[in-house]
């Protein structure tokens, strides 16, 4: 092989590839009678979930033939979301340990800057905590996800085995959408806040998993990797921010308002 | 064989290809892409069409490239589904040593600055000579799987890559003269 092409092989072999997803069978191939139907790694809506985002869908397109406004809309979610509770909750499950953040099935793992490739919108990095100890990137749900993870905040305690202070999670939500739903255990009470003077939730207690419509228009469900308290906002320009700390609902708005308004 | 098993349905087989491919199948699919994002999607969904097409398969063909088309294909339409397009660049692994040899720190570093410089006339190449490249020689791809990965016949393949050695070429010595 003449010495540019061996040059270019060695160069191969030296090469930084993002991680090889795993891909399992049982997310491959299709259940006996679901021939068909393409499979996702996004778990299946438990039926609890897909009624009450039904119901949740019919109802925001019944307001929204009318026109109310975005308040009125977000009032009527969070009073009727506030009073479901489910029994049985999904729990992230627990994954070896590894580099920070590695165990929370945040995605694949990229240098800030490499993640800015990855997805269409701007990641903003909140000034109160600064620069990322991690960043990871999933596919799904449609329209990707980008979780900053931080290991130290001031005045915040690292979470349990994790070794995680702070995430702070983008993800893209509904473009036209004017709501956003929740399922909430029965340890979490919700109370709507304002950031940036856009309609948001915080969740104290131990919320387990929320629920919004994903840039594709469908209702997903989202594990909240802490299940511990947790401010959820519409930060604009198509995209949800979610802040989970073992904080308070002040410091958790501080450092929502420390980043920058879309 | 593998393939006559996951014939008979045997999910275990299908799994081991799964396991056997899943690096060159993401890896093309990011290649073609330029993101890690849509390369999951398109690997994903390439996988769950072959498993559907393997009555297809022609038995004494080679599966490799078979899957590599297949995932190839499914990266594409994300892109023109999407209509995104990443910009593919490529990064080196900061440590990395070619060979066993234990050289100097100083040849180390020479030899380290050489790959760092080599890489980045690649990365000023146009995309298709960048994706030849990448194909073939990174990923060390047959001729057949990168016809297959960059979507064009292998004589096209032969072409563009004769096409991209030589102006890589031509900037590695252009380089080499400033120096």
């Amino acid at each position: 092989m003449p010495d540019l092409e061996q040059r270019l092989v060695e160069l191969g072999q030296g090469l930084e590839w993002p991680a090889t997803p795993r891909f399992r069978v049982e997310q491959l191939i299709p259940a006996p009678g679901e021939v068909g139907r393409p499979m996702r790694t996004t778990p299946s809506l438990p039926r609890w979930a897909l009624a009450a985002a039904a119901a949740l869908l019919i109802v925001a397109i019944a307001l929204a033939a009318f026109p109310p406004s975005r308040t009125a809309i977000a009032d009527w979610i969070n009073l009727h979301v506030s009073i479901q509770k489910v029994q049985t909750l999904p729990t992230p499950t627990p994954l070896p340990s590894g580099a920070l953040g590695s165990q929370l099935g945040l995605g694949l793992p990229f240098t800030l800057e490499n993640a800015q490739r990855q997805v269409r919108w701007h990641i903003e990095i909140p000034a109160d905590l600064g620069p990322p100890d991690a960043v990871y990137v999933r596919t799904l749900p449609s329209g990707g996800e980008v979780t900053l993870v931080y290991a130290r905040a001031i005045g915040i305690p690292v979470a349990g085995e994790t070794g995680v202070a702070v995430l702070v999670t983008e993800v893209r939500g509904t473009i036209r959408g004017d709501y956003f739903a929740k399922q909430l255990g029965q340890d979490a009470t919700i109370e709507q806040v304002t950031v940036h003077g856009r309609p948001g939730y915080w969740l104290a207690g131990s919320p387990h998993v929320v629920m919004f419509q994903d840039a594709s228009g469908e209702p997903v469900p989202d594990t909240l990797r802490l299940a511990t308290n947790t401010l959820i906002y519409d930060s604009g320009d198509g995209t949800i921010t979610r802040i989970e700390a073992y904080t308070t609902r002040e410091r958790a708005i501080q450092i929502a308002n420390s980043l920058p308004v879309r | 064989m593998l393939i006559s098993r996951a014939l008979r349905g045997e999910s275990a087989a299908y799994e081991e290809i799964v396991q056997r491919y899943q690096q060159i199948a993401f890896r093309t699919a990011y290649v073609v892409t330029g993101s890690s994002a849509d390369a999951e999607d398109a690997t994903q969904e390439g996988f769950v069409k072959a498993f559907r097409a393997l009555d297809r398969f022609r038995i004494g063909a080679e599966l490799r490239p078979w899957l590599l088309r297949i995932v190839a294909n499914e990266a594409r339409n994300k892109i023109r589904s999407s209509g995104r397009r990443h910009q593919l660049e490529l990064r080196l692994t900061e440590g990395f040593r070619p060979g066993d040899a234990a050289p100097s720190p100083e040849a180390v570093a020479v030899a380290s600055d050489e790959r760092r410089r080599l890489l980045e006339l690649v990365n000023s190449l146009s995309e298709d000579d960048r994706k030849v490249i990448a194909s073939r020689y990174f990923l060390e791809l047959s001729g057949e799987e990168t016809a297959a990965a960059l979507g064009v016949p292998e004589g096209t393949v032969k072409s563009r890559l004769s096409r991209a050695l030589a102006r890589l070429r031509a900037r590695v010595e252009q380089e080499a003269a400033r120096a």
